[in-house]
């Protein structure tokens, strides 16, 4: 489905998303939910580093969804985007031995490893015009791409993805517009303020305040995330 | 930079988001405050994973597993 025909859709159902932003003070839970007895993220990890390729396929079935959604914003093309899966998870089982936990989480690793590739991708490929292009009709509309793209059914899926939504679509849609372009788009704050047009130092503010809400706003998961 | 300004520029930091001449001075403070400034910057990685939680997941074509195990046995065998 089209990301215009997305933002459509939810659109017109705003007393559904004010609903749904009310009823979570349920335990919050990580995302995906795994089966009892299933593997942790860190035990696949592991088995990565010593060589298991089953932890691999393991790991590629948990989150080649997530990391394809992040590579998708990142280059607005599938092909491309399939391509990009593939090579980032070669490069995850070739840099496994430098994971380490007390850096973090798997996913973490993962999403951080996949997003610099991702804008890695999108220069080298000279792909930035027509990505430019694309950008500047989505720009217009980024707060709303970011925050509603997602059906009633998928945001009841994970209470972590549903508070992380809750959490940045409370931001100014200029804090969700500075924040977008830095990370997704690689951009500096220069570039974020001609792309906008807007004054640096407006700019600097806006990240900054965007991104210390969002962390604190996600105090609650500092332990699962 | 005191502490404050620090957690700051650390969440400017782990998204790519310092300009070069604020970087120099981050660095500058990163050694300034030790342990306590890299486990500060080590909880702002979990802004990735928020991002990317945030977005919805996107269906890879189902040839890309088999490539890619593919590959990986290939390196195991050579």
């Amino acid at each position: 489905m089209g990301q215009s025909k997305l933002i459509a859709s939810t659109r017109h159902k705003p007393e559904k998303r004010v609903r749904l932003a009310k009823s979570r003070p349920r335990a919050v839970t990580v995302a995906p939910q795994l089966e009892p007895g299933a593997p942790s993220d860190l035990d696949l990890m592991q088995g990565i580093q010593a060589g298991d390729a089953d932890a691999l396929s393991q790991l590629y079935d948990r989150y080649n969804g997530i990391l394809k959604a992040l590579i998708l914003r990142v280059i607005h093309n599938e092909a491309e985007a399939d391509d990009l899966l593939q090579e980032i998870f070669m490069e995850i089982w070739n840099q496994a031995k430098n994971f380490s936990s007390q850096k973090g989480k798997p996913l973490g690793w993962m999403v951080t490893l996949a997003r610099r590739r991702a804008i890695d991708g999108l220069r080298k490929k000279q792909a930035y015009a027509r990505a430019e292009e694309r950008l500047q009709n989505e720009t217009e509309q980024q707060p709303d791409a970011w925050v509603n793209n997602a059906t009633e059914e998928e945001i009841l899926l994970s209470d972590t993805r549903s508070l992380i939504r809750k959490v940045i679509a409370g931001l100014p849609p200029p804090q969700q517009q500075a924040i977008d372009l830095a990370f997704f788009k690689g951009m500096s704050q220069r570039e974020i303020a001609a792309k906008t047009n807007t004054p640096l130092g407006t700019v600097k503010t806006r990240l900054e305040l965007g991104l210390k809400k969002i962390y604190d706003g996600l105090k609650e998961l500092r332990d699962e995330l | 930079m005191n502490f404050s300004e620090f957690q700051n520029q650390a969440r400017l930091y782990v998204i790519g988001a310092l300009e070069p001449e604020e970087l120099e001075e981050f660095e500058n403070a990163r050694t300034k405050f030790g342990k306590k400034g890299e486990d500060f910057i080590t909880k702002c990685y979990a802004l990735h994973e928020a991002f990317a939680l945030s977005l919805r997941p996107a269906k890879a074509s189902s040839s890309i597993k088999d490539r890619l195990m593919a590959m990986v046995k290939a390196k195991k065998e050579a």
